[in-house]
């Protein structure tokens, strides 16, 4: 059989990004246009800095109910007529919302791009809240939350954002107290929504094809008389130092849903980018030492992943596995040990040259679709960055040296404390877990 | 580092609202040793995806040997003659890409979103694993235990998890063909020897059951030679004949419930039996799923969630593992939802009746229909436009037609083939399609008491 030797390629080509047409009205209101792609589609996100954190600790999840109750229609289009339009246009209404963003996106035909800016418009500014309807959406509340609480991975999710911000700090506090589900009704909503947006706190991005004169005319028509509103609020949490382990019990569990990481700098700082990086070859992505161990030596899970999450001054790196129960110490122990590895060896120029292309690369590639983009600039905007950030990104991950890398894995990545949570069967790994610390629930 | 170039500022924006709006460019091949070759070229972004398609999926496996072709397709990633367990991984990272696999009913897929300028790499690694997967017993045990543990993490240790389409497929289809489960017995997985990876690449995994697909920045003449180059000399294989996967009408509706040990509410199923691939009655389906069931404008969630709050949401479509452009028949159409315990299943099945009934009785009106065919244009935009895989959408697009109709280039008459649909034909594809004989009902019973979150949030309020 013949075999052909391995092509050698050129060097990779300079990063193209595509442009953007940033604007600005009189309220503060911002946005932002960048052409991308040939598909004739636009995606228009109405990006509002509000969340979960902006609700008072006894109304926990008053924004989930908020943004259902938006479906329901505006104070001059009834729900369902809502949606055949925006249905129309080819779009949905998509809200995707954290604790200090709610997105309101649609994908809509090219040619329809102005009105679907004028209708995001209208839901954000103008929604009608109906009566009739509150009962409703706190029945789906509650069925949304006893389905969320049978899954290990939310279980998880809340044990580790508890044991890292404390059970007080919004960011800590995942689960709400269904109880509190019986006072939200439209005066609740309608009072958390006005307070919560306005135009100094919005920003519209329109990315893909379509006409960039109508999309603008549409858009200050749609939003220049919006009132300002109030700032948006800021608490910046104390994540833990320390290690600390939280389990939560589900007998019978075919695995162990886990969740091991730690505080990190947060995007502004310096060593944020270095630090992706460091993260790429760590365990964030598929050839990454982690999941080369854990995967593809031993075996105990199929899907680990490791990556870094952010809000305004604050970030946390983190493992997530689901290992087969019998394993749950010794998978710990292995995510440990290539952690404590890297803290200790600078990794060959090779396998950083090879992860700094993956990760200039990746982000080349989100670059070529609208919805990348628009990720891209919504993650700029959360951050207050700006264009300095996109053109100088790979460049960073560039410089990055191996000897850095060490350093930043020993700085920021100790294992002595990683937060620690982890859904599984109790009475098979409890005994795996003790070299780790005493677990809490 | 940053170019601002011209092409940002050139894309055309389509104002007709009749016209196609979309139309690939599409060139095909055909090499010696029988394998396709489609290339789409879109200059708009300096990037490619390539992708193999190999015409063999879960409904092809032998019995026995159940999540096989899953199974195999783990093992395409172990190593190959001239790259190392995990390698292609490696390869594709280093060079600035993403890569995956995936399994399906009728395909099996490799693909990678890479820069453009790799083309010549990237054609080179899926060559050098078409000349077949070179791996040892512990790397068939090693994916095992992977492939066991994707089965645990999707299925076994997941509430709903094999809600509705392994437990959908087992009481819907006769065939054992479609009805088995793909991911596989654990039994079946721990019986899969070194032989049985052989025997099934030398019987699916040739040249001519193959499609490779290269879309994105590139030149046509150029990846031609290379694939020539890379492709040609791998030797050639009769294509396998195509299992039989014929359904025959089904004239009695079914039902059947299963208990989920892990889920704490009720779930309700129901699937239908569509019209095969590629008629006029699967088009007037594919506006049928968008009319009842995409959408918060679709009748099913008027009805089921909006007057009636039975549900928070109805889910489903055609094809539980993709859409209905990329498998071929025999296929369902199937609505999910999950709902409280004070309502019964047969409750919600009178008001899903109901908008069903309508449908198969009275014609759509002009305004409905229009919308569902917007609605069907910016699905399939869409999927063309995927986000995770940049060029993705599109390959898959192009191989599934290539596969399934015999040319790649029938992609361009998708919008043309919804355009001819009619009031008309929409309800009589509800009539013979939506008829309560040709469905399955499919009930879940919660094994979970009803949760308690006050007792959980104990500590967190």
């Amino acid at each position: 059989m013949t075999t052909h030797p391995r092509p050698t390629l050129a060097a990779p080509p300079p990063a193209r990004i595509l442009p953007r047409n940033n604007q600005r009205l009189a309220n503060g209101m911002r946005a932002t246009f960048v052409h991308a792609g040939a598909v004739p589609m636009a995606s228009v996100r109405l990006v509002l800095r509000t969340g979960s954190a902006d609700v008072p600790a006894n109304q926990k999840w008053l924004d989930r109910f908020t943004h259902e109750y938006l479906r329901e229609g505006t104070t001059s289009l009834d729900a369902s007529s809502f949606a055949d339009t925006l249905a129309g246009l080819g779009g949905r209404l998509t809200v995707d919302a954290d604790e200090h963003t709610t997105v309101l996106r649609t994908e809509v035909l090219a040619e329809r791009a102005p009105e679907a800016i004028r209708l995001l418009a209208d839901v954000a500014r103008h929604p009608h809240f109906p009566a009739s309807e509150a009962e409703r959406l706190r029945n789906d509340l509650r069925r949304n939350l006893d389905l969320a609480l049978a899954q290990p991975s939310y279980l998880t999710f809340a044990a580790f954002r508890g044991a890292l911000y404390g059970d007080t700090h919004p960011y800590g506090r995942v689960i709400p107290n269904p109880a509190a589900f019986d006072g939200f009704d439209a005066t609740a909503s309608r009072a958390f929504w006005e307070a919560e947006t306005g135009a100094q706190r919005a920003l519209l991005l329109v990315g893909g094809v379509f006409d960039e004169a109508a999309a603008m005319d549409a858009w200050r028509g749609a939003f220049e008389d919006w009132e300002s509103g109030p700032a948006a609020a800021s608490n910046p949490p104390t994540p833990a130092t320390t290690r600390s382990i939280r389990l939560v019990d589900r007998p019978g569990s075919e695995q162990s849903t886990m969740y091991l990481g730690r505080s990190v700098p947060e995007p502004t700082h310096p060593d944020y980018v270095p630090l992706e990086v460091t993260n790429s070859l760590l365990g964030g992505s598929f050839h990454s030492r982690i999941t080369m161990n854990i995967r593809e030596t031993n075996g105990y899970t199929y899907s680990p992943h490791a990556y870094i999450t952010s809000r305004p001054q604050d970030a946390y790196w983190i493992e997530v596995a689901d290992v087969t129960t019998n394993v749950t110490g010794p998978a710990i122990r292995e995510v440990f040990a290539e952690t404590e590895r890297l803290r200790a060896e600078a990794p060959d120029l090779e396998e950083l040259v090879g992860i700094q292309n993956y990760v200039a690369g990746s982000f080349m590639l989100r670059q070529a679709t609208p919805g990348g983009i628009l990720d891209h600039l919504e993650f700029l905007d959360l951050h207050g960055l700006d264009e300095a950030y996109t053109a100088s990104y790979v460049e960073r991950v560039r410089a990055v040296t191996p000897d850095e890398v060490r350093r930043l894995a020993e700085q920021y990545l100790g294992t002595d404390a990683m937060t620690i949570a982890i859904t599984g069967d109790r009475s098979v790994i409890d005994a795996q877990l003790a070299e780790y610390g005493t677990p809490s629930t | 580092m940053v170019e601002h170039t011209a092409s940002g500022g050139s894309a055309r924006v389509t104002t007709r609202e009749s016209a196609f709006g979309l139309q690939l460019p599409v060139s095909r091949h055909t090499l010696a040793n029988g394998l396709r070759v489609v290339f789409s070229v879109d200059h708009t972004a300096p990037i490619i995806c390539v992708g193999v398609y190999y015409h063999v999926g879960m409904r092809l496996e032998p019995r026995g040997r159940t999540g096989f072709a899953h199974l195999f397709e783990h093992l395409m990633f172990q190593g190959s003659e001239s790259m190392a367990k995990m390698e292609i991984a490696q390869l594709v990272q280093q060079n600035g890409g993403n890569l995956n696999g995936s399994t399906r009913y009728d395909f099996t897929n490799y693909f990678e979103s890479m820069p453009a300028h790799t083309l010549d790499l990237a054609l080179w690694m899926e060559a050098d694993r078409m000349r077949g997967p070179v791996i040892t017993q512990a790397e068939l045990d090693n994916q095992r235990d992977v492939v066991k543990n994707e089965i645990r993490v999707n299925v076994l240790n997941r509430p709903y998890g094999s809600f509705p389409w392994i437990d959908m497929q087992a009481v819907a289809y006769d065939n054992w063909h479609n009805s088995h489960n793909g991911y596989g017995d654990m039994a079946d997985l721990d019986a899969a020897s070194l032989e049985d990876v052989q025997s099934f690449f030398d019987s699916y995994y040739s040249p001519a059951n193959a499609v490779l697909v290269v879309v994105g920045d590139f030149e046509e003449a150029h990846a031609l030679e290379l694939a020539r180059r890379y492709f040609e000399d791998i030797p050639a294989a009769a294509a396998p004949g195509s299992a039989d996967i014929v359904e025959l009408r089904q004239e009695a509706e079914r039902r059947t419930s299963n208990v989920d040990a892990l889920a704490n509410k009720p779930a309700l199923a129901v699937g239908y039996h569509v019209p095969e691939r590629g008629s006029r009655e699967y088009y007037a389906m594919g506006l049928l799923d968008q009319v009842l069931l995409q959408g918060e404008d679709a009748l099913l969630h008027q009805e089921l969630v909006s007057r009636r709050g039975f549900t928070g949401g109805v889910d489903g479509g055609i094809n539980f593992l993709g859409h209905m452009h990329n498998a071929q028949t025999p296929l369902l159409w199937c609505s999910e939802l999950v709902h409280d315990r004070d309502v019964s299943a047969d409750a919600i099945l009178e008001a899903f009746d109901a908008v069903i009934e309508r449908v198969r009785t009275e014609p759509l009106p002009q305004e409905t229909l229009d919308r569902a065919l917007v609605k069907a244009r910016s699905s399939l935009y869409s999927t063309i436009n995927d986000t995770s895989y940049p060029g993705y959408g599109r390959a898959d697009l192009l191989a599934s037609f290539e596969l399934f109709e015999g040319d790649a280039a029938q992609v361009n008459t998708i919008e043309q083939r919804f355009t001819a649909v009619t009031p008309e034909l929409v309800m009589e594809t509800a009539r013979e399609y939506l008829r309560a004989s040709n469905r399955t009902i499919l009930t879940v019973v919660p094994g979970v008491a009803e949760a308690d979150p006050t007792a959980e949030t104990g500590a967190a309020e």
